[in-house]
């Protein structure tokens, strides 16, 4: 892809989000009423989901391919790439629902695969952090480790709370909880490589994690609004987890993009 | 050539790639375990053990072939650096 070509993406993905947050904050206006029903926007939310998963997947996979055998990163690029290929196959069952009848179905049989991509993308993030070891970058201290996943724990404690005492059949109960839950397993890994990704700001391999890590922090926020507003009952709250969804999936999308160019210069 | 002129020239050509920071902190947490004092002068094998260790750092990050360049460019600035002393 040009230059031209990924500042038209970056465009175009800020003018969809921008649209998502319009619905959300003027829902009655024209654009919403008259042009851009329901429907459509959930269409299109779809099509920019499932093309950034892809795209997404394929970049990943490409840089697994470019590194060569033994690589201690490779391996994390290939469980990156079927993390985000998971999250397609989740996002293409709930299309053909979205776009005939405009819902989405909770929880339905993409449910399965989005949960099949967290053990792939939190197993991405870990060989990611002893891939950095091992070369000898500082990681910090045990102890702060330690103190990271207490802080993360007291975390989940107060985000899930809420979202437990939510009535509602059982496996819908056990979805809304199980996905902020494991956010938060994958926010370990992430606050630890956010560290490693501080140090080397500035740089072409510092903005493949910016892009990668701020991708997966919208992804965790977009499931823990989306268990809030499901416990809440606040639909008309779903224009922003749509808006979080598109950003997350084209950050990461573009970090394994970024990093492919740097394999390929 | 002290040390610590050879890691700031290291640095330099790092930075574009991994940034100073990290550059600087993983040379200097590599010449910690090898041993290598920040005053005093750098042999070749020390040298040749400090390039060892972030090519295979670098190699994460970049892969191989990326890696293998640039630390031909870090040997290119020492070379440069060694003659215009």
């Amino acid at each position: 892809m040009s230059t031209t070509g990924r500042q038209l993406a970056w465009v175009v993905v800020g003018l969809t989000v921008a649209l998502y947050v319009g619905w959300a904050l003027a829902p009655t206006s024209a654009l919403y009423t008259k042009w851009l029903d329901g429907h459509r926007l959930l269409a299109i939310a779809a099509v920019f989901k499932l093309a950034s998963l892809l795209a997404g997947a394929a970049w990943a996979f490409e840089c697994r391919d470019r590194l060569e055998a033994g690589n201690p990163a490779r391996p994390a690029w290939f469980l990156l790439s079927l993390g985000m290929l998971s999250s397609f196959a989740g996002q293409l069952c709930l299309a053909p629902y979205q776009f005939v009848f405009a819902e989405t179905p909770f929880p339905g049989p993409g449910d399965i695969f989005y949960l099949l991509a967290y053990p792939f993308l939190i197993a991405a993030l870990l060989i990611f952090l002893n891939a950095y070891r091992e070369a000898g970058l500082p990681m910090g201290s045990l102890g702060e480790r330690a103190l990271l996943v207490a802080g993360v724990g007291v975390v989940a404690v107060v985000i899930l709370r809420p979202v437990v005492a939510t009535a509602g059949p059982l496996l819908e109960r056990i979805l809304t909880v199980a996905y902020p839950a494991l956010d938060l397993v994958l926010l370990v890994p992430l606050v630890l490589l956010l560290r490693i990704a501080l140090k080397l700001r500035g740089s072409k391999v510092g903005e493949v994690w910016l892009l990668l890590l701020t991708g997966f922090a919208f992804m965790c926020a977009g499931d823990i609004c989306f268990a809030y507003f499901l416990a809440l009952g606040a639909v008309e709250l779903d224009p922003f987890v749509h808006a979080t969804y598109i950003l997350a999936y084209f950050l990461v999308a573009s970090g394994a993009q970024r990093q492919l160019r740097i394999l390929k210069s | 050539m002290t040390t610590s002129d050879a890691i700031d020239t290291v640095v330099k050509v790092l930075a574009p790639h991994i940034g100073s920071t990290m550059a600087r902190s993983a040379i200097e947490a590599h010449c910690h375990k090898l041993g290598i004092a920040a005053t005093s002068p750098l042999s070749p094998e020390q040298l040749d053990l400090l390039l060892g260790k972030l090519t295979a750092g670098l190699n994460i990050f970049v892969g191989r072939e990326k890696s293998a360049a640039v630390i031909g460019d870090v040997r290119q600035a020492l070379g440069a650096l060694g003659r215009a002393r």
